[in-house]
């Protein structure tokens, strides 16, 4: 999650940006305030998550706005990856089978986990006993299985 | 925060039936879940019969009672017997409120078609029951006196009915219009009904409502497809018309009144938006729900009245929570269904936006930023001050522009600000000489210059009140729009067709002519052929006289032809 480069600092944005500005205006104040939040109080494992939420939430956005609803144009869509609206890599795993509502890159990083496997949040909701609640360690993700 | 539009009724909630749990939908929702039968519904399931409900009853305070000679026991009984279920102490009030009761019940306009009561014919026999015909060429029995009716005639009535249809069927074959029947109408205000002691219709009113419950299709209403009546009981005594000059009349009114509380019955859920009656409104009561396509066509109206931004995520309007208030937001029962509503939506007006800009003609950024310059720029103020002090306008964001070309055109206007006027007019002069009679003529008005002109760095170096004038003189000395200008104007695509064209014809003539070429050159060769062919047959001829000197002479003839 590259920082935003300040308005003044980076290329002009290519036509259609003022349609979205609002809402990616709305988004980083939104990541400021998560930033700036303090995290004395709650578990340090949890500190990261509200982080990662909007910024799923963010490249969400803008790949819907890309793939989905074909809104932006192809220029854009690059402009706003290169700028770090949107993670790139993230939107790369959910154009594949099996992967399309994934939470974060994390998530699937198998290498990173005692037993060689994905996130919990990962597991199909049919897999998981009755009434199982999961929120994944690393992100907070309460299941992104594509078929949930 | 999220709000919702389901309000509690005030006072204690119905018991929810076993089995059923109460849950809040992330959207703010109340919802109700079985889990033996994994349903879900907004609806509050409510035991079977469905019992006082506190809101109602309040409200049925207000409402008169339809006047009864209460001093016939037998009546009494019955009225008492009718009302004291639903509220045991509101009989003493009488009068008092007339029409305004129902001031909560203007119906909204509903996309259905509306129906209206049209005639009515008292049902000869059966006192107080009138037989109501409507708009539609439905028809259901109302009973004035205690304000019920059904669409489906109860078996009480029916023999009487039945008699009624054969009389007007002779009637109409005997080729009498119907005067009788208004005549009665006018005639049917039973006032003497309550004196009629009937425990019979009482007990009978019961049995009805009861099946009424069990009915679901009715003979009659074949026009309103899925409509009945419920008959729930508290239902149809909050739908009551309070009637003000005692249970004689039988206005068009009250017939309304009571179609209207049939409709509500009846997949009209914005029916029960009125102020008086909102509380005692449950969410979902609408009964049958509006066909998908409108449910939707609604939804995606509550979206563009709403202005919501096409571009915006779904988070952001379920976030603010604005949409929730309004009733068309519950059209749709799901957040899923909404959620796709709303994709569609979006990405059809997102078209049309796309269609729209592109339509609308561009404009060159530089003009608004020359006003900005020829407003605002002084000497004084150096370009960062000027950049600071001017960042929130518009011009000065405007991503078309680079910041230096931006720089370099306020350092230019600010050196050319010191000229001699003389100069500047000067080059002002140069400036309208140099564009072309097409964009610059008489015609051309002053707010309106073309872009070369008004986006030009010479153009506002002077100060308007010389300039104007001046470009107004220049122009008026200048010749009308050039014919050749049009041509020049005219659409690349035209031109490009019309060109298309051109060639095409060229290319016909072309091979037109190639046609012809060959065509004359096979007629000559066939010519030639044919002359050959004739040689060849006139020498076969001369070779086939043969004199009586037999071959010799041929020889002869021969050897001495080539010869000659």
């Amino acid at each position: 999650m590259p920082a935003i480069r300040p308005a003044s600092k980076r290329k002009a944005p290519p036509d259609g940006f003022s349609d979205i500005e609002e809402d990616l205006l709305i988004f980083g104040n939104k990541m400021k305030d998560a930033q700036n939040t303090p995290t004395d109080n709650i578990p340090k494992h949890q500190a990261q998550w509200p982080i990662f939420q909007i910024s799923h939430q963010r490249s969400r956005y803008v790949y819907e706005l890309y793939y989905e609803k074909e809104a932006i144009s192809r220029p854009l869509y690059e402009w706003l990856l290169k700028n770090g609206y949107a993670d790139a890599l993230l939107i790369a795993k959910w154009k594949k089978q099996g992967y399309e509502k994934l939470c974060c890159l994390r998530c699937i990083q198998t290498k990173e986990t005692n037993f060689n496997s994905t996130c919990v949040c990962r597991v199909p909701r049919a897999q998981l006993k009755e009434d199982q609640d999961v929120q994944c360690v690393g992100c907070g993700c309460r299941g992104c299985a594509s078929t949930d | 925060m999220v709000k919702s539009t389901y309000q509690p009724p005030p006072g204690a909630l119905l018991p929810l039936s076993p089995g059923w749990t109460e849950h809040k939908a992330p959207t703010g929702h109340t919802y109700y879940y079985n889990a033996e039968t994994k349903e879900s519904t907004y609806q509050r399931p409510g035991p079977a019969p469905s019992p006082i409900n506190p809101s109602m009853s309040s409200y049925l305070q207000h409402q008169t009672v339809p006047q009864v000679n209460l001093s016939d026991p037998a009546v009494a009984n019955a009225f008492m017997a009718q009302y004291v279920q639903q509220q045991p102490h509101t009989h003493g009030q009488r009068g008092g409120f007339g029409p305004r009761g129902r001031g909560g019940f203007q119906p909204r306009p509903r996309p259905q078609p509306r129906d209206k009561p049209r005639t009515k014919v008292a049902i000869p026999g059966c006192d107080p029951w009138i037989l109501v015909y409507t708009k539609y060429e439905r028809r259901f029995a109302y009973n004035p006196d205690k304000k019920t009716s059904y669409w489906r005639i109860p078996e009480k009535l029916m023999p009487a009915i039945l008699e009624l249809d054969q009389a007007r069927i002779r009637q109409k074959a005997e080729g009498k219009t119907g005067e009788a029947s208004p005549e009665k109408e006018t005639s049917a205000t039973p006032a003497a009904a309550p004196q009629q002691p009937e425990p019979e219709a009482a007990q009978h009113d019961y049995d009805s409502s009861e099946y009424e419950e069990v009915e679901v299709t009715d003979d009659e209403d074949d026009v309103g497809g899925g409509l009945d009546q419920d008959g729930n009981p508290s239902k149809r005594q909050r739908t009551e018309d309070p009637a003000n000059d005692g249970p004689a009349e039988f206005t068009e009114a009250d017939i309304a009144a009571q179609l209207a509380a049939m409709g509500a019955d009846y997949g009209d859920m914005e029916m029960g938006e009125g102020e008086g009656e909102g509380e005692s409104w449950e969410e979902g009561d609408e009964g049958l729900p509006l066909s998908d396509e409108d449910a939707r066509e609604l939804f995606k109206d509550l979206l563009n009245d709403f202005n919501i931004n096409p571009y915006s995520p779904w988070e952001k309007l379920v976030e603010e929570g604005k949409v929730f208030d309004d009733a068309r937001y519950t059209v749709l029962h799901t957040t899923k269904a909404r959620r796709e509503v709303w994709e569609e939506w979006s990405r059809a007006k997102i078209q049309e936006l796309k269609e729209r800009r592109a339509k609308q003609e561009k404009k060159d950024p530089r003009i608004p930023y020359m006003a900005l310059l020829q407003e605002k720029a002084t000497p004084k103020l150096y370009w960062p001050e000027f950049r600071r002090k001017y960042k929130r306008d518009e011009p000065m964001k405007d991503p078309k522009l680079s910041d230096k070309d931006r720089e370099k055109w306020y350092r230019d206007h600010i050196n050319r600000l010191k000229l001699p006027q003389a100069t500047l007019k000067a080059d002002l002069k140069k400036l309208l000489e140099s564009v072309p009679l097409s964009a610059l003529n008489n015609q051309t008005v002053a707010s309106h210059l073309p872009p070369q002109v008004a986006g030009d760095i010479r153009y506002i170096s002077l100060d308007p009140k010389v300039r104007d004038p001046f470009i107004a003189a220049y122009v008026q000395g200048l010749g009308p729009q050039p014919e050749a200008g049009e041509v020049a104007e005219e659409d690349e695509a035209v031109k490009k067709a019309r060109e298309e064209r051109c060639k095409r014809e060229r290319a016909l003539q072309e091979r037109e002519r190639a046609v012809a070429e060959e065509k004359r050159r096979q007629e000559k060769k066939l010519q030639y052929e044919r002359a050959r062919l004739r040689d060849e047959e006139r020498e076969l001829e001369r070779a086939m006289q043969v004199s009586k000197r037999g071959l010799h002479s041929q020889l002869v003839e021969g050897r001495a032809e080539p010869g000659s």
